[in-house]
This record gives C-alpha cells, structure tokens and sequence, in this order.
C-alpha cells in the first residue's frame, strides 16, 4: 500500500514528499519524531504521542485548516503544510520562556487580578496567547463541504479490528449486510458488508424510547464528511487504547505509545527510533519487540516482566528493568534519556536513548457506551470504566451489544464470541447473565502502589498531568488541599481533561492519582462522564447531515 | 455524613451561584447558622453548565437594573473573592434577520440607554465589523452593548464556595431533600436523603430542581425545567470579541478566553428534569448549521465537547423571588430561565433580604411568587430569554 515518494507538499515552506498511503506523521518522521507543536500554556516542546488523532502533539496547518492531526492525514500534492501556536517555529519558539519564568505554571485561578485596572491588559495578553491555531480560512472551509452518507441498515458493527471483523462476517454468514465503521484510513474490506474507512462513529445517543431497537449514529469520514447510520442494532467493537503514564517530561517529542510506534514503525518503513526503551512487561510490550526489537535497547517496566518478553528481549540482547520507576525523560527538544529508580533497592540509572514507548496498559474505548447510557461498571483489572456486559455481549441497552477487548474478550475468544453476539442479535436475546471475569493484565491496583512511590519523589508537582492544557501534578493536589475531591469537580476545578483529547490521556491516570491524594479507591473517586463527540467533529460534517424531525429525537 | 447541627436558622437548597451568593448575603447579615444542601457535587447544575455570559440589554427596566448591579460585582469579583473569573466585557451583539426583530431591538435599546448604558444600534456593516467572516445578508442590523461581557463560571463558583464556608456556612453535598416539614401552617424543617433537620427559614434555589423542591412542599408552582444543550470547539487564537445572540432561533456563542467558541441554540425539548444531561443528533446538527451558516468559515472547526443543563423556566420570563404566601417560611429565589449566572449577585441580596423577613425593592408583580396566585393572567414577559 505505501509506494514510491510521489505527493509533494511543501513543509514550513520547503518541500517534502510523501509515499502513497502514507500519513502527513510518517512522512515528517523520516528519522525520528518530529517537533510539531508547542503545549497551549508554557510553549513546552511537545510530541506526538498518540498516533491515533486524538493528543495535540502531532497538530498542524494544511492549506489554511488549523487542528489538522498529522497522524490522520495523508498529504496531497501541492499541500501547504505549516505549524500553529509557535514563533517562529516549534523548535525555536520565543514563547518557550513562558514556561521557563515560571516553572511551577500560572495560577490562573488565583493570579492576575491586582490591579483591577491591568484586568484588561492580562485579558488581552492572555487571549492572545490562547488557542491553537489561527481560526480557518473561508476556502480552508469551504473545501470540506461534502455530500453526507446516510444509511439505514439492520445493523452497524463500529470498529473493523479483530473482533469487528469477526462480528461482520458472522453477520454476512447469517444473510445480514452490516454497515461496517473503522477508523482506519485503509482497513481491508469485509466480503458481503458495507465498509466505511476513515471514519469514526463520534455520537451514540440513547434510543428515543426505552427499550425501542432504533440507533442513530453519528459518524464523520476524514476529513469531513458527515455520516448518519440509523440501525435496529449496535455491535461496539471499538477496541482498546495505549495510555500514556505520569513521569518527568511525559510529553517530550520521542515519547510515544505503543499505538504510535506501531503505526509509525510499521514495514516498510524503518521505525522513527533507533534506541528505544519500552515500558511494560506484558503482551503490548511483547508486540513491540516483535515488530521493531532490534531499534529497542530496554524494557523497563513498572511490575515484572512477562517470561516470553524476557525471551524475546534477551535474544536481541535488550537490557531489562523490571519493578522499576520511570522517573523522568530527559532532553530539551527531544528524548535523549530516561532516568529509572529499582522499586527495591532504590538504585537510580540512567539510559540513553531515544524513544520511550508506552506499552504498559491499555484502556477500553468506551466513550460510546457512556453516551447511550449504558450501565458502566469500574474494571479493576485495567482501571477503568466500562460496559457491564452480558457473556453475549449485551449490555443495558436493548438491541446495543459489545465483542472484542471493550467487551473484556481476550484477542483468543474474538471469534467464538462474534458467533456468540450475532446469534444474541438475530434472535433478539437480551443479557444472559455475567460474563467471565476478563483476565487482568497491566493491573492498576499494581500501578496504584507505583504511583504511591513515585509521588514521593521530589519535584513531582512540576510534571504535566495533563498534556493538553498544560496541567501540573502540583495543581491537581493544590485542588485537593483546597476541599476539592472526586474527579468531576477536581477535573472542573484544575482543567484537567478538558482540552484536544478530552481527557482520553491524563483521566486514568487521574483517577489513580486523586485515588491516592483523597485516600479512597479509585471507583470511589468517580465517574468520568465523556462528552460527544467522541473526537473534535468538523462542524461542516455535522451541518450536512439531516436534522430528524425534533419530536422524534429530542429527549 | 450527618449534619454539624440538628437545626439551623436557614437553610438554602442548592448550591449553585444563587444559592451560594445567598448563603454570602445571609452569613454577612448575620443570618446564621446556615446550611447549604445540594444533590450534586459543586458546579454539577446549571451553574457548571452554561455559557458565561453576562448582560444587561432585557426588556424590562427591573431586570435591567438587577443586570447593571451583577456586572459591577462581577467586576470586583478577584479583589472581594480571590479568585479570577476572567470577566471579560467585550460586548454582546444581537442580531435581527428582519426589521420586525430590529424593531423590538430597538425598543430594548431605548430601555437600555434610557438607565445610562451606552447600547449602541448597529447595522449590517457595523456588525461585520464587529463579527469578522459573518455570511452577507444573515442580519439586517442589531444591538451591541459594550459592558455587557462573558466570564468563566467554575471559578466564580469557588469563590463563593470558598467565601461562605470560611463565614461559617455549612455545605452539604450530595445530600437530597426529600420534603419540607411544616407546624402551626409555617416552615419548621426539611427531610433531606441524609435525615431531618429542624429550621424556620428554606430557601429554594435549586435550579431546574426547583419546582421538584416546590412541590414537594405541597406548593403548587409553574416552574418548569427545560434542557438546553450548549457545545465547545477546539480552540482558536482569537477571532470574536462579543457574544454574537440571534433573536430568531436562540443561537449564541462566543469565544472564550481559552479561545473555544463556546454556544447554543433553543430547540423544543420535553420539559423534565428525568432524562438527563445527554445531548442530541438534533442539537448537534442544527448548531453546526447555524453556525456555518453564520460564520462559514467555522465548518473546518472541530466540535469539542457537548453537553447540556436545565432552565428554570417561569411562563413570564421572570424569576421567583420572596416568601411564598401560602407557606410562610419557604422563601423562592428560583425561576431563572438560564439567566441565573448573569443575575445572581443583585438577586441574591434581595432572597437573602426576603429570608431574613425583610421588604425588598422588587416590585411584586414582575417578581414575586404571588404573581402566579392569582387570577388574572401576568403583566408583562420577558421574550429576551436568549443567550
């Protein structure tokens, strides 16, 4: 699929190619990740980190369109490609003193306020600063107007992995033609189902009448068509995600998930790092290795290291770590070390290197589930909410179902339990009792113990919690000093979460955090209710979709 | 949790901003002791929920007032509370797609210079001006008033939270009222999810809760809440000063200091508090379609977030506020129609007076709960229930 260099773009004025296939990422990340994007508050060097559109670290300008994720567009030829929020570039930009002068952030809470008559100075110089990207330009708009898809169709499977695939062939076998979603921007197809790629289903509301099979789905297709599917019946395998984790410098170009480094690192390209060190121990750092081992040099992981990690570590003559701490990454525009603590002895070393690929946990995608209402449960096991399901698959809602990772299948039951789901959703069959407890692996009770230890390491409050908006660990615990507890108010109270991602990358760790600083379990620190739209939504693809007369859907 | 006492002089039923600014009013007249329930966690009602704008441009001269002293405490609000709720007054800009709708703007503009503001009577041009990138021909004229503004709610809310607690005030989050108990005709105390409590004094400020509350009491109430679901984009640099309103279908935003274009349309939503704070398909995209329509260059922006929150809705557009008649005691400082943000700071001196049994300058027949007793039908109505 990716061939010969054959779009040319130009880059921050000079050109650039790209193979067809390729992302805008990928062909910026010839070597190693690039510096994109500043952080919104401080100007901080800011990296990639996701590789799956939905961090700020991979944003830039495309032919006047600001917010474009570079890991989800594939440039055409003659595209002008620049970067937003930095002067004059992200790797020199004079806002970075920002951060620098004040290196414990800017309460601001608390701060400007004195005197009452500089209020309109700070506004306007603090406004300034604010914002991404300059707002788009009317042809950057007007280009994106497209037709809308809309569908109506038996059922719609909402993710085209392992699992979705399963589900839609068990349908197609069944005589049923499924409308098939993926994010993916070139997913193989699904014989016999209708296929939409590059598109993400961004809201799932309730159905109009409790207990009534009847979904409207909305969904866009990159980059911003809108998609409308209405269906009798709702299979979620959205699947899971890589989250990051709180250390020193957590955002720095060169850390990345193990999604990010999977997407990028992917043959035939050679991966964007040479000497990598992988944190986790279990089977998400076991695909690492097996795709790009040899530009690994360590594995560092918070518990211990799974036997056939350690074996395929040990034929590379990767070095391991196991019960360690990731204090920090260091480097000032990009990864150059990790600093790691023994979680016994207490002995500090230093690796240089030049990735830090986050491959110790991974979350469920469960946004959707929260929007239909569907009965949430906390799963200890990965530390985080998601679905109550059925061994069928089915949840609360009625005709809504769930296969795959998000239904806490292991990868080895995809396919027996896809049977399962289509024959619950044929005949109609509702929840049919619990399912099998899902296996833990990565377990956050674990990573609740490592995160004890590591908020006792000095200078921990200068480290970001949240990435997007620039949040300090030290501003979260100030909101809990202050009287503050439970994540909806303390998230209100710091911003925590409320910027590009949504929170998708600093809210399990929150949790875990605020677990500790209130001195109650996680479950009890609350419940995260997520927002539609699931990713940031171009509002020419939700203007494009028709409106359902309002008696009929207006809760 | 239980209660610091068994019976307290007031206690005030939600712990939004007037419930909250009530408490301050309260505490500082030495209406104490006090206690402050509320079902949720702070900022969990529409108090964490709107938009942020604050104006003073209405149709009647009693709300224009009320307005006119909310801004001026919103504008003191970092040195008196400590805290900065980045009260930003660049203006807010009504918009008229007909000279019918300018017409009534105008009367609203007469209302408004006539009590010292200087709202301005703007054209097409003028608009464009003031609205870069505005589609041509979306709007005949309008009005803009430049001290009108926008805030940040959530730290507005802490810093009364953190006001009234160092005054003494109890809060009780999380914590239900089940009823309200009556001796000898009058209020004597309140059923809550966590036991009774003893009290002469209730006062209602619980939001789209409150016609709950009301008629828990046995007081029958025309309170009624409705849902309005409001929507964020992914920031920008800044490129909006005012709060753009348009008088024909509801739609408001404006962009936020951190440079989100933050706003909503009115959408006919069955009224009730029951299904919840979710969001539509038919919000979602009739407001991107507004929004595109007005300012096409916004259809590359990406939405952010959706969510929503109740009014309190009165059948005149006004708000309740003083002691019911029919049960003395149970004091309403309820009824803000989405308004109670911009209206709080005046207001809630008026239910803090009214709780302590004391007249206010209100006039009855716009505010007070008598109002609906009657027979006859209510004077006047405030169609500026928008933005």
């Amino acid at each position: 699929m990716v061939g010969e260099p054959d779009r040319h773009f130009s880059f921050r004025g000079r050109p650039r190619s790209a193979r067809d296939g390729e992302t805008l990422l990928s062909a910026l990340s010839r070597d190693r990740l690039p510096l994109l994007h500043r952080s919104i508050q401080y100007h901080r060097p800011q990296g990639p980190l996701c590789g799956i559109g939905h961090c700020a670290g991979c944003l830039v300008r495309v032919n006047g369109r600001p917010n474009v994720r570079a890991c989800r567009y594939e440039p055409a030829s003659g595209d002008s490609v620049t970067t937003e929020n930095a002067w004059p570039s992200p790797t020199w930009d004079v806002l970075g003193a920002i951060g620098l002068i004040t290196p414990g952030g800017v309460d601001s809470l608390h701060g400007l306020r004195r005197p009452a008559m500089a209020t309109r100075l700070y506004q306007r110089f603090v406004r300034r600063l604010a914002g991404t990207g300059a707002p788009p330009t009317d042809a950057a708009s007007r280009a994106l107007l497209t037709p809308a898809v809309e569908r109506s169709s038996e059922v719609a499977v909402l993710g085209a992995g392992e699992a979705g695939r399963a589900v839609a062939t068990a349908f197609v076998a069944r005589g049923i033609r499924p409308v098939v979603l993926e994010r993916g921007l070139h997913p193989p197809s699904v014989a016999g189902a209708e296929l939409l790629g590059a598109t993400t289903a961004v809201f799932l509301p309730p159905p109009p009448e409790a207990g009534e099979h009847r979904f409207t789905l909305l969904a866009f297709r990159e980059p911003a068509q809108g998609v409308r599917i209405d269906a009798r019946s709702v299979v979620v395998a959205t699947g899971g995600y890589d989250a990051s984790l709180l250390f020193g410098g957590n955002d720095r170009p060169g850390v990345l998930t193990a999604d990010a480094a999977l997407s990028l690192a992917a043959p035939p390209r050679p991966p964007p790092f040479h000497r990598a060190v992988v944190v986790g121990g279990g089977r998400r750092a076991a695909e690492v290795l097996e795709m790009c081992g040899n530009a690994v040099e360590a594995v560092v992981a918070p518990g211990e290291i799974r036997p056939d990690v350690v074996r395929a570590a040990s034929d590379r003559g990767i070095l391991l770590y196991p019960r360690s701490l990731l204090l920090r990454a260091g480097g000032r525009k990009h990864v150059r070390s990790v600093r790691l603590r023994a979680r016994g002895s207490g002995t500090e070393t230093s690796l240089a290197c030049d990735a830090v690929i986050l491959a110790h946990r991974r979350v469920p995608h469960a946004q959707l589930f929260f929007q239909t209402g569907a009965v949430m449960e906390w799963r200890s096991g990965v530390g985080a909410y998601a679905p109550t399901v059925s061994a069928n698959g089915a949840t609360s809602i009625p005709g809504l179902f769930a296969a795959g990772s998000v239904a806490g299948v292991p990868p080895s039951e995809f396919a027996r339990h896809a049977e399962t789901v289509v024959d619950s959703v044929v005949r109609g069959t509702g929840p049919t009792g619990p399912a099998p407890s899902p296996p833990r692996e990565g377990a956050p009770t674990e990573l609740l113990g490592y995160y004890r230890e590591l908020l006792r390491v000095p200078g921990h409050g200068r480290w970001v919690a949240c990435p997007c908006v620039d949040v300090l660990v030290s501003e979260v615990e100030r909101a809990v000093r202050s009287g503050y507890r439970g994540i909806e108010v303390v998230k209100r109270y710091s911003s925590l979460g409320s910027g590009i991602c949504q929170g998708r990358y600093c809210l399990p760790d929150a949790l875990l955090l605020l677990s500790i600083l209130e001195d109650r379990p996680p479950s009890e620190v609350g419940y995260i209710t997520q927002r539609p739209p699931v990713v940031p939504t171009p509002l020419a693809a939700l203007a494009s979709l028709s409106t359902p007369p309002a008696a009929e859907i207006l809760p | 949790m239980t209660f610091a006492r068994g019976s307290y002089r007031t206690v005030v039923v939600g712990a939004g901003i007037v419930g909250l600014f009530t408490d301050y009013h309260l505490a500082r007249a030495g209406g104490g002791p006090i206690l402050v329930v509320d079902r949720g966690f702070l900022s969990s009602g529409a108090s964490g929920r709107n938009g942020g704008g604050v104006r003073q441009q209405w149709e009647t001269r009693g709300t224009v007032r009320l307005a006119r002293e909310s801004v001026q405490t919103y504008r003191r609000f970092g040195l008196e509370f400590g805290f900065n709720i980045w009260f930003r007054q660049s203006g807010y800009l009504f918009l008229a797609e007909n000279e019918g709708e300018l017409a009534r703007l105008k009367n609203v503009h007469a209302l408004v210079a006539s009590e010292g503001l200087p709202s301005k009577v703007l054209d097409a041009e003028g608009i464009a001006r003031l609205v870069e990138g505005i589609a041509p021909g979306a709007t005949v004229g309008g009005t803009y008033l430049a001290s009108d503004g926008t805030l940040y709610p959530f730290p507005a809310i802490w810093g009364v939270y953190e006001a009234v607690r160092s005054l003494g005030v109890e809060v009780a989050l999380g914590v239900e009222v089940l009823g309200v108990e009556t001796r000898d005709g009058r209020v004597a105390g309140v059923l809550t999810s966590k036991g009774p409590v003893a009290t002469s004094t209730v006062v209602n400020a619980a939001g789209g809760w409150s016609g709950d509350l009301s008629r828990r009491a046995g007081l029958g109430v025309p309170n009624v809440a409705t849902r309005h679901e409001i929507l964020a984009t992914e920031s920008m640099k800044p490129f909006l000063d005012p709060m753009v309103v348009r008088v024909s279908d509801g739609l408001y935003f404006s962009q936020s200091m951190r440079g989100e274009v933050i706003g909503g349309l009115t959408l006919p939503h069955r009224p009730g508090t029951s299904r919840g704070v979710g969001s539509s398909t038919a919000f979602l995209t009739a407001m991107a379609r507004a929004l595109v329509g007005l300012l096409p260059r916004l259809g590359a922006v990406g939405v952010l977030r959706a969510w929503s929150g109740f009014y309190d809705d009165t059948p005149d557009g006004f708000p309740v506020i003083g002691e019911d008649p029919r049960l003395p005691g149970f004091v309403h400082g309820n009824g803000f129609g989405g308004h109670g943000f911009m209206l709080a700071p005046a207001t809630s001196r008026r239910i803090a007076l009214a709780a302590l049994g004391q007249p206010t300058d209100l006039d009855p027949a716009q505010f007070s709960p008598k109002r609906f007793l009657g027979p006859s039908p209510v004077a006047a109505v405030e169609r500026l229930q928008l933005g």
